[in-house]
């Protein structure tokens, strides 16, 4: 599982991803490098569970508010949230 | 279990006010309270909180356990009251800091909050001081493995204190800044760093330490260790001297320094990189009971001023019957009275929605002490010189709690930083505000004092409040719910005009919450101003909630108004003559003996 996955399930999730930390950190998302760690945007470890809440709401996932935490770039996390995805539809796949 | 923490429904505020009869006893009384107050009425089997603070004995009188001299003294010395804790120790006041399931008496965090605040409307050095175990221990409640708990438990019950070791020197309140380091070397760590300033860091025969266990740290670089400092090699850590301070003079507040000092394995709290996590939910425990402080200090401060405001002659007339004395401690009550509804509320939501208490907690914290520091300054103006001499008025103890309340609005997380908490989560408020997302079940819970609690559901603590805050969601239903009242008597109109008056107000500074941009590190002044709205709005709406689910024949709301305009005053540009008026009846009130207060004032001087 990594960031680079060639069909990914969510199109443009890593896209928006650094579109919201961008707006968190009160950036352009053409500063932020997905493959940074999101404190070095000065993104604070309590700002980064925000995006739990955006990821949540998008995807209607329930998620670990400290998900940034333990995925703490946007590919990391946008990989870490594809394969909740593939565990979330593989039930309906399978039906 | 147990008594409820909710005892006789008026017993503190009449009692504070002097023309309810013998208000203290004489000295010549004394002897009984004294007699009786070794025997434990706290423990896993009972909880009996009346008893525990007719044990305490009256303040006033001399002779007493915990009496104003004592404690005078202590402060006087710098010294740490170490005998009024042993009376706290036999009193069974730890087994509350354990849960009934590692063996204590802890069921219920109302009955907590409770307990502290009986022990700080008598000395706050020694609430701190003594309370401070609960906060070293709660990590362990939460993270630690069944018999680690077990152990930490049977050793609190025991009268062990124990120290919780976060902060150090020149960092603060960024924890993520901590430098005191553990390498693992072998079946354990090796621990090097200092912990400054920390209470009861000598006293303290445990500490649970916060420490870097990955040399980059980050929010999964720290870990929990509880240390056993009886068991540690003495040449590999040693205290750091007592921190003369402004307030709380007779506290421990020391440090440790560990120098490459092994500690076993054994000593982990929870996971390797797991510390910070595990702190911040432990936050929003201990800045819940923490509120209970300032409640005491609150207690202490109105009784002394009433009392002394009863007796003092003024151009012909006694003081209390002064226009402006009467309106100033009336609207005193007030905030004393919304103060401890926020508390009361908050502790009882640890129960019925942990998940929101990372804003429920925040919103305590930094609402109840500051409200309660300018209470305090109330008091000083109307008690004059006599507020500022360190023996002459009741052992110089309104001097004191003023210098020892100070410290209840830094430690554990300061106003700014429980602000910046709840700034952090605008997105969520405003967000959830918009589309009710929270459980209003939770909020009747913690609101409707007569419902069971819940054992509470550690696992739901949670960082964020993803669905926002149901009690300011929910206030314009209550506002609602109140008009409807009015239809047929049952509660004035003016109180439903004044929660519609409230719910504007809540309406308006979640359409600002939506648009305030992200702040992640430097919060703008302006974002200070909203969090602090927010909290009048929560305030005003525990309020308004208590109200409504524990409102009994006779009761016409003049407990509620008082509290809604004390609130809206600080959420309006001016003040209005009408709305002072409510104080001098509050205050009148009190002085006939009548059921007032709200009912969530406990059992009380």
């Amino acid at each position: 599982m990594n960031g680079s996955e060639s069909d990914p399930l969510e199109p443009g999730l890593g896209h928006w991803l650094r579109e919201r930390v961008a707006h968190y950190a009160q950036r352009e998302p053409a500063e932020i490098d997905p493959s940074a760690n999101l404190t070095s945007y000065g993104l604070d470890s309590v700002y980064a569970l925000s995006l739990c809440g955006d990821i949540e709401d998008r995807l209607g996932l329930v998620l670990e508010p400290t998900v940034a935490w333990d995925h703490p770039t946007i590919e990391a996390l946008a990989a870490h949230v594809e394969g909740m995805l593939t565990d979330a539809r593989r039930p309906q796949d399978a039906g | 279990m147990t008594s409820s923490a909710r005892t006789s429904a008026s017993a503190l505020s009449p009692a504070s006010v002097p023309s309810t009869g013998p208000a203290r006893p004489d000295a010549s009384g004394a002897g009984v309270v004294t007699a009786t107050a070794s025997k434990p009425v706290l423990s896993g089997g009972t909880v009996d909180l009346e008893a525990f603070e007719q044990a305490l004995g009256d303040p006033f009188d001399p002779s007493a356990p915990l009496s104003f001299a004592r404690s005078a003294e202590s402060d006087r010395r710098e010294q740490f009251p170490a005998d009024m804790c042993r009376l706290l120790d036999r009193l069974g006041m730890p087994s509350l800091y354990v849960p009934v399931e590692h063996g204590g008496a802890l069921a219920r965090y109302d009955e907590l909050t409770a307990a502290v605040r009986s022990v700080a409307r008598r000395d706050l050095t020694l609430a701190v001081g003594h309370a401070k175990t609960f906060l070293g221990g709660v990590c362990v409640w939460l993270a630690g493995r069944p018999e680690q708990a077990r152990a930490l438990g049977a050793d609190i019950v025991a009268g062990v204190p124990v120290a919780w070791g976060l902060t150090e020197h020149g960092h603060g309140s960024d924890l993520l800044a901590g430098t005191m380091q553990a390498r693992r070397d072998g079946d354990g760590y090796r621990v090097r760093g200092e912990k400054w300033p920390i209470n009861n860091a000598t006293r303290g025969d445990l500490i649970c330490l916060l420490v870097r266990t990955r040399p980059e740290g980050g929010p999964r670089g720290f870990s929990l260790l509880l240390v056993d400092k009886r068991r540690l090699p003495h040449d590999r850590y040693r205290h750091l001297p007592k921190v003369p301070t402004h307030g709380i003079r007779g506290a421990d507040i020391s440090g440790l320094a560990m120098d490459d000092c092994p500690v076993p394995a054994g000593a982990l709290v929870g996971t390797e990189g797991g510390g910070l996590e595990t702190v911040l939910k432990a936050l929003q425990l201990t800045r819940t009971v923490c509120t209970a402080l300032s409640l005491g200090a609150a207690d202490q401060a109105l009784r002394i001023t009433v009392e002394h405001a009863a007796r003092r002659g003024l151009y012909g007339r006694t003081m209390v019957d002064l226009p402006h004395v009467r309106r100033a401690l009336g609207r005193a009550h007030a905030a004393l009275f919304t103060a401890e509804v926020v508390s009361v509320f908050a502790a009882r939501a640890v129960h019925t929605m942990p998940e929101e208490l990372s804003v429920i907690s925040a919103v305590a914290k930094a609402y109840v002490p500051s409200r309660v520091d300018e209470l305090i300054m109330t008091c000083e103006e109307l008690l004059g010189v006599r507020g500022f001499l360190a023996d002459y008025h009741e052992h110089g103890a309104f001097q004191k709690l003023h210098r020892d309340h100070r410290v209840v609005g830094v430690f554990d997380g300061s106003t700014f930083v429980n602000r910046h908490s709840l700034i952090s989560q605008f997105t969520l408020l405003a967000r959830g505000h918009a589309r009710i997302t929270a459980n209003p079940a939770g909020v009747e819970g913690a609101a409707d004092l007569t419902a069971a609690l819940p054992t509470p559901r550690m696992h739901r603590l949670s960082l964020t409040a993803r669905g926002g805050c149901g009690l300011t969601q929910g206030l314009a239903g209550a506002a609602a719910d109140l008009r409807g009242l009015t239809a047929d008597g049952r509660a004035p109109a003016r109180l439903a005009d004044l929660a519609d008056e409230l719910n504007g107000h809540c309406e308006r500074l979640h359409e600002e919450l939506a648009l305030c941009p992200p702040s992640s590190q430097f919060a703008p002044p302006e974002a200070f101003t909203l969090a602090r709205r927010f909290e009048l709005c929560f305030a005003g709406a525990a309020a308004l909630r208590v109200w409504l689910h524990n409102a009994a024949a006779g009761h016409d709301g003049l407990w509620l108004e008082a509290c809604l305009v004390h609130v809206l005053q600080s959420l309006r540009p001016a003040r209005t003559a009408a709305d002072e008026a409510v104080f001098d009846r509050l205050f009148d009130a009190l002085r006939t003996g009548a059921p007032v207060a709200p009912p969530t004032t406990g059992g009380g001087l």
